[in-house]
């Protein structure tokens, strides 16, 4: 079964994406600030981080540095709602994110793009 | 004299009320009287008693007794010397009681003395002051201590007197006493504030815990219809009942759905609006318009707008010329937003000027709006307020809605000097060639910033005739900022009459001008 690390401040957001991923059958993990993801990300070895942008502590450019250097070959997908604003989604793809959904968003399609990007 | 004078002081330093009695000697000189007033004394200093008997009657039982420790002399004996003449009478009467022949001795500082020696040694002493006389008070039956505790303490009454007369003393004590009380009831009410806001706090994140299983539940597992159909019973097993009716659990439902109805899109829109209605969040939000308190209003039509409710609209209405600026701006926004044809007749009709943050907000509205609804705003020209009048001219040019340039063609006769500068920059955007007529009427304006403006317009969509004006303008005009506007036009219109209006033997200002102009590195500067 695949890991999914989510990292989320919003708990409900990120329990809709939980429930939504946990149907399609991955294992999810979630936490809710930039600190708790970095140590999730050497703790839980996920096979796919979520992540946000704008979060407590750490913001989501610190997460992906930081699951760049640990785990390169984990795919990411940044879900914000930064999503708009284009140097945000530049750095985030210069830093070698898999993908980027803005919000407002659909669950079910970041499930599909989840389910492509693990294929 | 002197005795007379130590009688008056006497009498004045007495505690004695009523009549002083320092005029007179009070030692009496009668024996009788004497003794009574020893008695009354109790002890004089110096001053002591004893018992004579003669032997005939003395038994061995008195000559043992320890009360008057009778001494043998050669007449008979003598008892021992008593200071207190308090006990004159208790012992007479044992003696008459016994039967017993006495006389009583006086004795100063253990000599014995006559009456008269007494009389005058005591009278010395009340003279010189050596001795107070002691007064006979009629002292109450109750308890002296009782009575003491009722009278007032002298030291404490006069510091309240004084305390009381010393009115600067008094108010500053007053303000102290007042800062002291006015500290502790706001303390006590901070306290209590802040308590009530851990507890309100507290219990947010317990329903916000609460409500996510629920909520992400019925997003994935019903559709728009199955929540739409659902009934009492189904909806309180998802969301409690007891807890329905809670006003602290509806925000955080209504907090939350909203925060989602941002974030998410598609059918979970649709779903999440459903749901806002079966659980009557949309009465709960129609209910705090009339709220006395105007963040509450406002809440309430910004989740109004949120979650689509049409039906508010005529209550929404209302509020479109509120004098609170954040209620006005979001009913405004609601209006804009849900009224089916986009409704701008609330907009038109408001009498408070439009803020710079108004315009740009409902222009973000009318924009979204646009996309899909027809956006007939010319009804905002007819507008009253001059603040509504000059936006629809902008929106003219914002939204680049050549088919408005006829109705603004109508308007210009009676636009101010404002809405005229919005006119000649709406019509130098959108290219109104046709409207140069108007440009140059502008370009004679007394009014040097509409001049300007329809210099500007003029560099864009002037014409001949708008050269000669600017020409003319430049003989006569002597503001350095406005010559370098009309030059500037005048070169973007015409670069042969600008060569030769600041070639040749022009003045400094034209040159430097013309210098500014030509330079490529200055264009925009």
């Amino acid at each position: 079964m695949k890991k999914i690390l989510i990292i989320e401040d919003d708990k409900l957001i990120s329990s809709l994406v939980q429930f939504r991923l946990k149907k399609e059958g991955y294992e999810t993990h979630l936490v809710c600030d930039g600190n708790e993801g970095i140590l999730a990300i050497d703790s839980y070895l996920p096979d796919m981080i979520i992540t946000d942008v704008m979060m407590p502590f750490r913001s989501g450019i610190e997460i992906i540095h930081h699951a760049r250097q640990s785990q390169p070959n984990t795919p990411i997908i940044v879900l914000s709602s930064l999503g708009e604003e284009e140097e945000v989604v530049l750095e985030a793809f210069n830093l070698g994110v898999s993908d980027f959904i803005p919000k407002p968003f659909n669950p079910n399609e970041l499930a599909i793009r989840v389910k492509r990007i693990l294929k | 004299m002197s005795k007379r004078l130590h009688w008056i002081i006497f009498g004045l330093f007495s505690l004695i009320p009523g009549l002083s009695q320092a005029q007179e000697d009070p030692v009496p000189r009668d024996s009788t009287g004497f003794y009574e007033f020893l008695k009354s004394q109790r002890e004089v200093p110096g001053l002591s008693y004893r018992y004579i008997f003669s032997e005939k009657g003395i038994t061995l039982a008195y000559r043992s007794d320890s009360l008057f420790s009778l001494s043998k002399t050669d007449s008979g004996y003598v008892s021992k010397p008593f200071a207190d003449f308090s006990w004159i009478d208790e012992l007479q009467q044992q003696l008459v009681v016994d039967s017993l022949m006495y006389q009583i001795q006086l004795e100063l500082y253990s000599q014995p003395k006559s009456i008269e020696v007494a009389q005058e040694y005591l009278s010395d002493l009340i003279g010189k002051g050596d001795y107070l006389v002691k007064v006979q008070e009629d002292l109450p039956d109750v308890d002296l201590v009782s009575l003491a505790a009722k009278m007032p303490y002298l030291p404490v009454q006069k510091f309240k007197l004084k305390f009381m007369s010393d009115y600067r003393l008094l108010a500053v004590t007053l303000i102290i006493v007042f800062f002291f009380i006015a500290s502790a009831a706001m303390i006590i009410s901070m306290l209590v504030m802040k308590a009530n806001k851990i507890k309100r706090e507290a219990l947010q994140d317990e329903y916000e815990g609460i409500i996510i299983e629920p909520l992400t539940t019925l997003l994935f597992e019903k559709g728009v219809k199955d929540i739409m159909a659902m009934d009492e019973a189904e909806i309180h097993s998802f969301f409690p009942k007891n807890l329905l009716v809670k006003e602290l659990y509806q925000h955080v439902l209504i907090d939350r759905i909203i925060g989602l109805n941002k974030k998410m899109k598609g059918e979970f829109k649709e779903k999440l609006k459903a749901l806002y209605k079966k659980l009557e969040l949309d009465k709960v939000s129609i209910k705090s318009l009339h709220h006395r308190k105007w963040d509450r209003v406002t809440m309430g039509l910004v989740q109004i707008n949120e979650m689509d409710l049409i039906e508010a609209l005529p209550e929404v209405k209302k509020f479109t010329n509120s004098s609170n600026f954040h209620i006005r701006s979001r009913a405004v926004s609601a209006l804009l937003n849900l009224s089916e044809h986009v409704d701008f007749k609330a907009l038109r009709d408001q009498t408070y000027p439009l803020s710079l943050w108004q315009q740009m907000n409902y222009l973000r509205i009318i924009r979204f709006v646009g996309l899909h609804k027809d956006l007939n705003f010319e009804t905002l020209l007819d507008s009253k307020n001059q603040s509504i009048r000059v936006f629809a001219i902008k929106l003219v040019r914002i939204l680049g809605r050549v088919d408005m340039i006829d109705r603004l063609i109508s308007y210009e006769e009676t636009a101010s000097d404002e809405e005229k500068i919005e006119i000649l920059e709406t019509y130098a955007t959108v290219g109104a060639h046709m409207e140069s007529r108007f440009i140059n009427v502008c370009l004679r304006s007394s009014n040097p910033s509409v001049a300007a403006a329809a210099a500007k317009a003029a560099a864009v969509i002037g014409d001949a005739d708008s050269e000669e004006i600017l020409l003319d303008l430049l003989q006569s005009e002597t503001d350095f900022r406005r010559k370098r506007s009309f030059l500037r036009s005048l070169y973007k219109l015409n670069k042969e009459k600008f060569e030769m209006v600041t070639s040749g033997d022009s003045s400094s200002d034209l040159l430097e001008i013309r210098n500014h102009i030509l330079d490529p590195m200055l264009q925009d500067v």
